[in-house]
């Protein structure tokens, strides 16, 4: 059946790419490795699914005992405790916001293209940019504990490095990208780099700078609910503790506590993005 | 008074003053009302010195620590890897449902509080409420915490994904006859799949670090070497143990953000911001709206 009389042949199926099929395959194996017993992590869906119906138990397991009881009988005599070591968390949330941002606007200005004083400098401030990021908050909260000892002071310390490498590098990037008019402007009239930024620069990003802050601000109140696991203050410390102790019912309390703190900075942060930005 | 004899008023500040000055208070009650003795932070630069010079010059990195610690990290990787495929599989169809523009509002917005709710969990909180009790502790535990905090933050990137379609291969899909589920994968899907692909290897950069540091509270993976090291005082092993943490860290997010890339221009995927891709929360952060990642 050779339909058309005058091209005679079908065109050629454009070639398939193999890299969707590699990719996939690559997908494959690392996922089996990752759950396999032998290389990986020994994830067994059916025993889960067997912890689940047994776990379900422990979750409401009732007893008059409050620290036998499930995670799913709150004890709710133990919510007032939940009050200082919240009040905590979100004042150690405030200072570390405030320091942090502040500390990364310089540091942004430092490692974006657009305004680093020199290829050098650029290229060490990223390098030290992406080690900064690359520790993970809690693992910072370990570290200061150990230099500084227990308490607040390593918590916010920790978060202060947590939001340098969140903030200066969302603002480096949205320096990369600003409107390159007002620097020549600036640079036509004399202004040495630190005018240049700040005149030329600054007010381009000032809006992100302040939209990065804010949510800065609600992944540390997240952050600063962590971060006392391992002694460095605020409501993580009193999880932790309640944890240690099987205290299931205690436990959901706190959890509790900090679902409803979350949602409410979260709304307000919202509702002030709305009117700033 | 003829007219234009008084020079405009300047327009008055004075509610953006009186914000400045409720925050500026707030910040000073948060300063000197949360519990840091001013003697403690003039310890801090001395502290933090010693500690990183034990950790890092002298004594330094102990080496013979090191198969312990790759061991630690691989199994950190590799519960982040499942737990981000566990997320990834879950937040599909719970993307789907979440759409306005796939289902009724009624239902989208169930959905959506429900993963916002998810979301508002930190994993190691998840770990420690929710998997641990149920599957013990180990790394099993850690992939699921991921896994469940992933679909919250997934679940949603993918809902607004498919919101922001454009409308005409749906209308082909059904013009042709298509089923509701057709109509899905042969309208929606081929024009989202980029940008959920990437959301997803964006998300195991994220759970990578979070993967790190699970092991704190018993559920797998490094964490726990990094945990037993520091508290006890054994730096040099801990120094070891924080090297690969970065070094790794750095490297998987360098080849994921090269293929992230990769996948976005390959597809030719224009409409989208490339910044956004690079980090769906600034997508987030810049348009103002809702949520948190």
């Amino acid at each position: 059946m050779t339909a058309a009389a005058g091209s005679g042949q079908r065109p050629a199926r454009p070639r398939q790419s193999l890299i969707v099929p590699a990719g996939l395959l690559a997908f494959l194996v690392i996922t089996w490795l990752s759950l396999s017993d032998q290389f990986g992590i020994g994830f067994d869906l059916g025993a889960i699914i067997e912890d689940i119906t047994n776990g379900g138990r422990i979750l409401i397991t009732e007893s008059d005992s409050a620290a036998q009881r499930g995670l799913l009988v709150p004890n709710w005599a133990f919510l007032p405790r939940t009050v200082d070591p919240m009040l905590e968390t979100f004042k150690m949330a405030v200072v570390a916001s405030v320091v942090g941002c502040t500390v990364a606007l310089p540091v942004a200005f430092t490692v974006s293209r657009v305004t680093a004083p020199n290829g050098v400098v650029l290229f060490l401030g990223r390098t030290v940019l992406s080690v900064v990021r690359a520790i993970p908050d809690l693992l910072y909260a370990l570290m200061f504990v150990a230099a500084v000892g227990i308490g607040p002071l390593a918590g916010i310390v920790a978060l202060v490095f947590f939001n340098i490498g969140v903030v200066a590098k969302l603002l480096s990037e949205t320096v990369d990208g600003v409107d390159p008019g007002p620097i020549e402007a600036a640079r036509a009239g004399g202004g040495n780099r630190t005018q240049t930024v700040r005149w030329a620069v600054l007010p381009q990003v000032l809006p992100n700078y302040v939209a990065y802050s804010l949510y800065t601000f609600e992944l540390n109140i997240r952050a600063s609910t962590v971060i006392g696991i391992v002694g460095a203050g605020g409501i993580g410390n009193l999880l932790f503790t309640q944890y240690r102790f099987f205290n299931w019912s205690n436990v959901s309390i706190v959890v509790v506590t900090l679902f409803v703190f979350v949602l409410l900075i979260e709304l307000i942060s919202i509702w002030l993005r709305r009117r700033l930005v | 008074m003829a007219g234009a004899a008084e020079r405009p008023h300047p327009p008055t500040h004075a509610k953006r003053n009186l914000a400045l000055l409720g925050a500026a208070l707030l910040v000073g009650w948060a300063a000197v009302t949360v519990d840091v003795d001013p003697s403690e932070i003039l310890d801090l630069p001395g502290g933090v010195a010693l500690l990183f010079r034990e950790m890092f010059l002298d004594p330094g990195p102990d080496w013979s620590y090191l198969p312990t610690a790759l061991e630690g990290m691989i199994e950190s990787l590799q519960l982040a890897w499942v737990g981000t495929v566990l997320g990834a599989i879950l937040s599909i169809p719970l993307g789907f449902v979440g759409a306005k523009n796939v289902s009724s509002g009624g239902v989208s917005n169930v959905v959506r509080q429900l993963l916002n709710a998810i979301r508002a969990f930190p994993e190691v909180v998840l770990a420690v409420a929710i998997m641990i009790p149920i599957a013990g502790l180990g790394p099993v535990a850690g992939a699921l915490a991921i896994g469940l905090h992933s679909i919250g933050t997934l679940g949603k990137l993918t809902a607004e994904v498919i919101e922001g379609i454009d409308p005409g291969p749906v209308e082909a899909a059904r013009a042709a006859g298509g089923g509701s589920i057709l109509v899905q994968r042969w309208g929606v899907l081929p024009q989202v799949l980029p940008e959920i692909v990437a959301f997803w290897l964006y998300r195991f950069e994220i759970n990578i670090r979070a993967a790190a540091v699970l092991g704190v509270v018993g559920a797998g993976g490094i964490g726990f070497s990094l945990q037993q090291t520091i508290s006890f005082h054994r730096y040099s092993l801990a120094g070891t143990a924080v090297i690969v943490v970065v070094l790794v860290t750095i490297a998987v997010d360098t080849v994921s953000g090269w293929v992230r890339r990769r996948i976005i221009e390959g597809a030719g995927a224009k409409r989208v911001d490339a910044d956004a891709i690079a980090h769906p929360e600034l997508a987030e952060v810049v348009t103002g709206p809702v949520e948190r990642p």
